[in-house]
This record gives structure tokens, sequence and C-alpha cells, in this order.
């Protein structure tokens, strides 16, 4: 009995790697393929905007740069996104209620 | 203002009376003939005075010429040639026109025939004052047209149906002929004038082609190893042309089916519009035909053998109108042997010819009328069912003895008695003796000779058949009214004087068509170049030379009398379908079944059909590939719209990373 | 230090794992999912390259991509629900009406 449940059937593993690969081959070829083209071009390209700029190590923290440019420079941008955020909060409740009938 | 100025209005009013008649027929009484009758009399007024006043100085023709476009132009020309004709053109239309108020009294389409012969009428006229040939052309394809819409006025009748589509179809293959030759003609003078055309003149009129015949002979052309020259070309063509409208061999089949039209149509295609147009085309470019070495011995032999070969028919035809009809097939053979024997006389045959042609149209018109008179009248065209018809119709009889006299040729040589056929015939005879004389060529003074007899007898046949003996069958006839009688007494008059009255002027007249103020031809000059050998005059002929016609057409009478009047042989044993001869002529040597039954049926027909199949499945088949190609194509394809946005994200990306691939490699190859 | 090409490899990892989660998967909540991950990757490039450039204005950017990414969710998740009760199922192979 036991030597039954840990018989080990290479035809049938490989089936089912096969059948666990079979409809996603196009899928994965495709997605290896786009990785391996980013890749390519991310490692060797050259990104000189950044090399030459050395990072500020000494304070990481930076929420209070952020906290005052929205408020400043960005704060068209920021109270038209709360309206889209609202209104689309206000079609995603719509469309999720239904008739009402539930 | 000269009367000459009014020349453009000889065609333009029947034109204009046809437009009138069309539109306001239906309202007036006769169906509006007064209208066309109005109009062609106003120009038969106006070219009777244009040609008394050319008699008085023949060399002073009236010219008119406007530009059309590019290098054609829209002209005038009367010379005396188009001068006689016109006269007698409108004079035998107004004549068929009065005539016709009574025979076409009783039908309901009345205003549409007489539109239509208002056409007809107008583009003859049109066609004989043309000094171009392309609108000479032009007039001659409306001329086609009208004759298909009369001889198919009864269109109602399929056999009247079938024959105007016949007459149609038949002069088209002379048609296209003619066309090729003036366009081969355009091509040609266009090659001699380099290109450069000076301005004001207009190369298809007839005096710049006359005044370069000697540079078109000199272009040619090699046909199957023979070198011919292009005079030669074009001159036959425009005589194919020719064979087809004027009904010679081998396109004369459609002349006796033309029978299928009112009696009147009848006449006027015969005498006056239509057939006439073949005949006078040849003359109006005889120039040229005498400049081109053989082409005038087609003429001759080809008009011979038609005359010879339409009388055998004409003998034994039962239809009183066929009988008639192969007569004019027979008398334009003999109108062509004119012109042919230009060959041994020159520029005379155009008059010798044109006087018969005159002649011709007078006592053909006179014989067709009759013969619609004793139809109207007796409302049957079987002469087997006539017989006495002379004690009822006293004046038609009269005048159609007088028609048939004048058409057999009875008159007396050497002095000027006779009847106008025997005035205008005899002449050509003579010429075709002369012809025969210098050139050695006898066959179509034999066949003319033959063809005189021929024409005796089967006119006086027809005579006795009808007018005299005993009636056949019980008919009410009775004397046809004097709209109808009149214009045949007219013409029967002129049928008996007319040729004796008019013979020399006439030949010194035509004489200057040629050489006037528009063109100065040199014809002896031409004829040396066709290769052609100028006789002496006519009229130093043997005695037996000059009374043969006359001995040949009593013999014919003779002949018709002993057999139709006084029925000494039995025609029983000769009219059977046991004599071969009488079979071959009664059904007409076969035309039918060679022309019609075998090889428009046969061989064009069905290779048209055969090769129209043969196309149509290889289209089919490609039509069908392609389909299928498509159709199989959009089955296999549409696979890939599977209407899953993966499967398009998928492909999105995998599109994006190949084209980011391609503008890698693309940068490094750059 | 830590190389710029390393953030934008990790972004791009992340990309293709979003981007092949979304072209297998046949559950639309899956699919979401997978297309935040490939949102979040931009954001992640954003970040990158503005703390590279001491320029904030990358990261605010981010902090709004994310706010519409919430959008986003919010109404996928709305249309899914439509679905779910249009067809008893989120399983979207089942829903190609765009097919031919």
């Amino acid at each position: 009995m036991m030597n039954n449940e840990i018989t080990i059937n290479p035809m049938k593993i490989l089936t089912s790697v096969y059948n666990f690969f079979r409809p996603r081959i196009l899928g994965m070829t495709v997605a290896f393929l786009f990785l391996a083209v980013l890749m390519v071009s991310v490692f060797f390209t050259s990104w000189p905007a950044v090399d030459q700029i050395p990072q500020n190590l000494d304070d990481p923290s930076n929420i209070q740069g952020i906290g005052v440019m929205i408020f400043t420079d960005f704060v068209v941008p920021f109270e038209i996104l709360s309206i889209i955020l609202l209104s689309s909060l206000m079609g995603a409740i719509y469309m999720a209620k239904g008739d009402g009938s539930q | 203002m000269a009367i000459g100025d009014f020349a453009f209005l000889i065609p333009l009013l029947p034109a204009l009376a046809f437009v009138l008649t069309f539109f306001l027929g239906k309202k007036l009484p006769n169906g509006g003939a007064i209208i066309p009758i109005a109009a062609i009399a106003t120009s038969f007024v106006i070219s009777l005075l244009i040609t008394l006043n050319l008699l008085q100085n023949p060399e002073e023709v009236i010219t008119q010429s406007y530009s059309w476009f590019a290098l054609f132009n829209v002209g005038v020309l009367v010379d005396p040639l188009a001068a006689v004709m016109l006269t007698m053109v409108t004079f035998v239309s107004l004549l068929i026109h009065i005539y016709s108020v009574g025979y076409m009294s009783h039908d309901r389409a009345q205003s549409r025939y007489f539109a239509e012969t208002a056409l007809f009428t107008a583009s003859m006229l049109s066609l004989i004052l043309s000094d171009n040939i392309l609108q000479l052309f032009v007039s001659w394809e409306l001329v086609g047209l009208c004759s298909y819409l009369l001889i198919g006025f009864w269109y109602q009748k399929p056999s009247a149906a079938t024959a105007a589509k016949k007459a149609f179809l038949t002069t088209r293959i002379g048609d296209v002929m003619f066309l090729a030759g003036i366009v081969l003609l355009f091509a040609d003078l266009f090659t001699i004038f380099n290109g450069t055309i000076p301005a004001g003149t207009y190369i298809l009129r007839f005096d710049e082609i006359f005044a370069h015949i000697p540079e078109i002979a000199a272009i040619n052309a090699n046909i199957l190893g023979m070198e011919v020259s292009h005079i030669t070309i074009i001159t036959l063509l425009f005589f194919g042309g020719a064979v087809g409208k004027s009904g010679q061999f081998p396109l004369h089949v459609w002349l006796p089916d033309a029978m299928e039209g009112p009696t009147t149509v009848s006449a006027l295609i015969h005498a006056a519009t239509m057939v006439t147009a073949g005949v006078y085309l040849v003359a109006r470019t005889f120039p040229m035909f005498i400049a081109a070495p053989d082409s005038l011995l087609v003429v001759a032999y080809l008009g011979a053998f038609t005359a010879i070969f339409a009388a055998t028919m004409g003998i034994v035809m039962n239809d009183l109108k066929r009988v008639l009809a192969y007569s004019t097939i027979s008398q334009l053979g003999y109108m062509m042997l004119g012109l042919g024997v230009g060959a041994a006389i020159g520029a005379e045959a155009v008059g010798v010819s044109l006087f018969h042609l005159i002649n011709h149209a007078f006592f053909k018109a006179l014989l067709f009328l009759c013969a619609g008179s004793v139809i109207h009248a007796v409302g049957t065209h079987d002469m087997r069912q006539l017989g006495g018809v002379a004690k009822v119709m006293p004046i038609t009889a009269l005048t159609m003895i007088i028609a048939a006299f004048s058409l057999a040729g009875f008159g007396i040589p050497g002095t000027s008695i006779g009847f106008s056929g025997f005035m205008s015939k005899d002449p050509i005879i003579e010429s075709a003796y002369l012809f025969a004389e210098s050139s050695g060529m006898w066959l179509p003074y034999l066949f003319s000779i033959v063809a005189a007899l021929l024409t005796s007898l089967y006119i006086f046949r027809l005579i006795f058949m009808t007018f005299f003996g005993k009636p056949r069958t019980d008919y009410g006839g009775h004397e046809s009214p004097a709209s109808m009688t009149i214009p045949l007494s007219i013409l029967a008059l002129f049928a008996l004087v007319f040729g004796a009255l008019t013979r020399t002027s006439f030949y010194h007249f035509l004489e200057e068509t040629f050489t006037n103020n528009f063109v100065n031809v040199d014809i002896p000059a031409l004829a040396e170049m066709g290769g052609y050998h100028l006789a002496a005059h006519a009229g130093e002929e043997p005695m037996l030379v000059l009374w043969m016609p006359l001995i040949v057409a009593v013999a014919g009478l003779l002949i018709a009398y002993l057999v139709y009047g006084l029925k000494i042989v039995n025609m029983d044993n000769l009219v059977s379908r046991n004599n071969p001869v009488y079979k071959l002529l009664y059904n007409r040597y076969y035309q039918n079944e060679i022309f019609t039954d075998f090889f428009s049926v046969k061989v064009i027909y069905e290779g048209f059909a055969f090769a129209s199949r043969s196309v149509e499945r290889g289209f089919d088949w490609l039509v069908n590939w392609i389909s299928d190609i498509t159709i199989e194509t959009g089955e296999s394809v549409r696979q890939f719209q599977t209407g899953m946005i993966q499967t398009y994200a998928t492909t999105v990306v995998a599109g994006v990373g190949l084209l980011i691939i391609l503008i890698r490699v693309i940068m490094e190859v750059i | 230090m830590i190389p710029v090409e390393l953030y934008i490899g990790l972004a791009v990892i992340i990309f293709t794992i979003g981007l092949y989660g979304f072209m297998t998967q046949r559950s639309g909540i899956r699919m979401l999912m997978s297309v935040e991950l490939m949102l979040n990757s931009a954001n992640l490039n954003l970040v990158a390259f503005s703390s590279y450039n001491a320029d904030l204005t990358g990261q605010v950017f981010a902090l709004y991509s994310i706010a519409l990414a919430a959008c986003e969710a919010a109404i996928g998740f709305a249309i899914l629900m439509a679905i779910f009760r249009m067809k008893d199922t989120i399983n979207l192979d089942s829903f190609n009406v765009l097919r031919w």
C-alpha cells in the first residue's frame, strides 16, 4: 500500500507538468520575452541624469516636503483628485448597488 | 443676297419639320403632314433655284464652311453633282410625301411616319450637301438609323422588326468599312501634313483630300506580300460602305426585306434617299477612285455582277414589291458599273452614272407608288392573285406601264427619242463596251447586256400578270384618290421625257463637278496614276452595239408577252419544285440558307456563343476562386479574435516587445 | 549606494508578474489585482527617479496615482459585481461578447 502511494510515475509527472504549462505557454513565453527585453533595456542604458546627483542619505525623511508641495504647488490637482475620487466612489456604489431589489 | 447663301436651309427645314411633326403632329389633321410637305417643298424650291443658277456658270460652286472642332468643319458644298442630287431628292421626296397623305390615311401612327420621313429626307440632304467626309459619314449614319425606324415602322409585326434589324446590321458592316476608310485617310493626311496643320485648313474637306491624292497614292502598305497603295485600300473601304448602303452583292440581302415597311417608305428608300447614297459616295470621291489602281475594276465587276444576279431573282418572285426590290438592286448595279467604267471614259462616268441614278429615281419611285396604289386598292401584293387590274385602275396602270418601258429602256439609239431609262441606261452599256474594248475585259459588258434582257423580262412579266388578263381572284378595287394619282402622273411625265430633254445638258453640267473654284482635279493625270487608259468618247461604236440594248429589251417584252400574255407556254411545267433552276432562283440562290442559317447562325452565332461561354466559365471560376480564398482566409484569421481581453493584452505586449527589439536593432545598425 | 538600475529592474519584474497574471488569469478579481501590480511598479519607478533627482514632484505624483488606483479599483469591483449579477460568475472567459 505504502509502496503504491509513493510510486513515482515519471510519465504522469511529465503529463501533469505539461497540462500545467500547456494553457499558459503562450502567456509565459510572451511575458518572459518581454521581461528580457525590458531588462536588457534597463541594464544596458546609461542614466546620465541620475548618476551625477548624490543622494541625501542624512535626511531620508521627506514627508514634510511632500506635504508642503501638495498644498502649495499641486493644490489644484489635489482638489480635482478629491472630486474624481468622490465621483468615482459614488459611481461605484451606484453600480454595485444594482436596481435596489436586493 | 444670292440664293446660294440659303443652301444650308435645305437640310435644316426638313429637320425642323421632323421636330415639329414629332411633337405637334398628333394634334393636326392628317398627322401634321402639311409641315414636312411645306418644308420639303421650300427645300425643293431652293435647290431648284440653286441648280438653275449653277447651270448659268457651273464653275462658281457654292461653298460655306464653319469650324466645328479641332481639324473638322461643318460646311455646305453645292457643286453640279450635289445640285442635281438635291433637286432630285427633294422633288421625289416631296411627291412621295404628298402621296403618303392618301396612302397612310388609315394608319394611326401617321404623325410618327411623317416625322421619320422628314428626318430621313433631312439626313439624306445633309449627306449630299456635306463638304467634308466626316459630316458625310454622320449623315450617312443618320440615314441608316432612319431606314431602321421606317422599315420597322409596323414594329408590331415580327417580320417588320426582323427586317429592320437585318437592314440595320447589314448596312452596319458597310458603315464600319467606311469608317475604317475615313480613319485611314485621316491618318495618311496627318502624316502628309507632318502633324502641323495650318489654321483654317480642314484636312477632311474634299478639296484638301483631292489635292493630296498623289501623296496618299505614294504611301504603300504590305498586305500578304503584295505592295498595295493606301489609296486603293481607302477607296475599297469606301466602296465597302457603298456596297452596304447601295445593296450591292453580297450585302444586298437587306433590300428585299426592307419591303416590310409601308410601300411609300420603300419608294423613298429605293428611289431617293437611301440606296443612292452609296452611288453618290463613289461619285463624290471619284477622283480618288480613278487614281487608285484596280479599285474601279472592282467597282465595275461587282456592279455588273450585281445587275445580273439580282435580275435573275427578279424573274421568279411572285410578290409585287419584291420584284421591284430586286429591280432596284439590279439598277444600282448598273450605276456602279457606270462609275466603274470610268476606268475607260474618265470623269464622264460620273455623269453617266448619276444620270441613270436620277432617271431611276423617277421611274422607280413611280413603280413603287403604282404598286402601292394597287396594294392600297386591292389589298394583296401576290401577283398570282391579281390580273386585269388595268380595267379597274386605268391611271395607275398607264403610269406603271410608262415606268416599265422606262425601266426596260425603250428608245431609238442615236436620236433623242426614248424613255428616260433608255437615255441613261444605254450610255452605261455603251461605256461598258468601250471599257471592254480598251481593257479587253468583256465580262461586265456581257453581264450588262444579259441583265438588260432580264430586266425587260421581269418587269413586263409583272405588268402582264398584274394589269392584263382575267382577274384570278375576286378583289374589290377602285382607283386611288387624287392625292395619290397626281404624284403618279407627275412622275410618269418625268419618266417619259426627262431623259430625252436633259441628256446633253446634264452631261455637260456634271463635267464641271471636279473643275471649279472649289476643287480642280486633273482627271486624266490621276487616271494615269491609277494605270487606266482613257478611251475616246461614246457614240462611235458599231451599229450592233448601239442597237443591242434595244434589241434585248424588245426580246424581253416579246418573251414576257408570249409567256404571260398569250400563255403559249404552259408555265406549270417550268414553275415547279422539280425544276432545279427555278428552285435555285426561287430560293434566291439559297442566300438565306447560306448567309443566315449557315454563316450567321452556325459560324458567327455559335462561335460567339462558344467563345462567350468559355469566357464566362473562366470568369466564373476566377470569381469563385477569389471568393473562396477570401472566405477561407477569413475563417482561419477570425480565430484570432477570441473576444478575451487576456489574448488582446498578450498580443499587444508581444507587439510592443517586438517593436522595442526592432528599434534597438535599428539603433545598433545606425 | 544602490544604483538606480536595480530599482527599475525591480519595477520591471513586478510589472512582468502583473502582466503575466493579467494575461493568464480568468477571474476578474485576479486580473484587477494584476493590474494593481503593474500600476504600482510604475509608482515605484516614479519614486525611484524622484529620489535620485532630489525632486519631490515624482513622489507627490506617486501619491496621486495611488489615489487614482483606488478609484480604478472601486469602479472595477463595481463592474465585476454588475457582471456577477448578470452572469452569476466573475470568470471573464465566459464574457467574450467582443468575439466575432
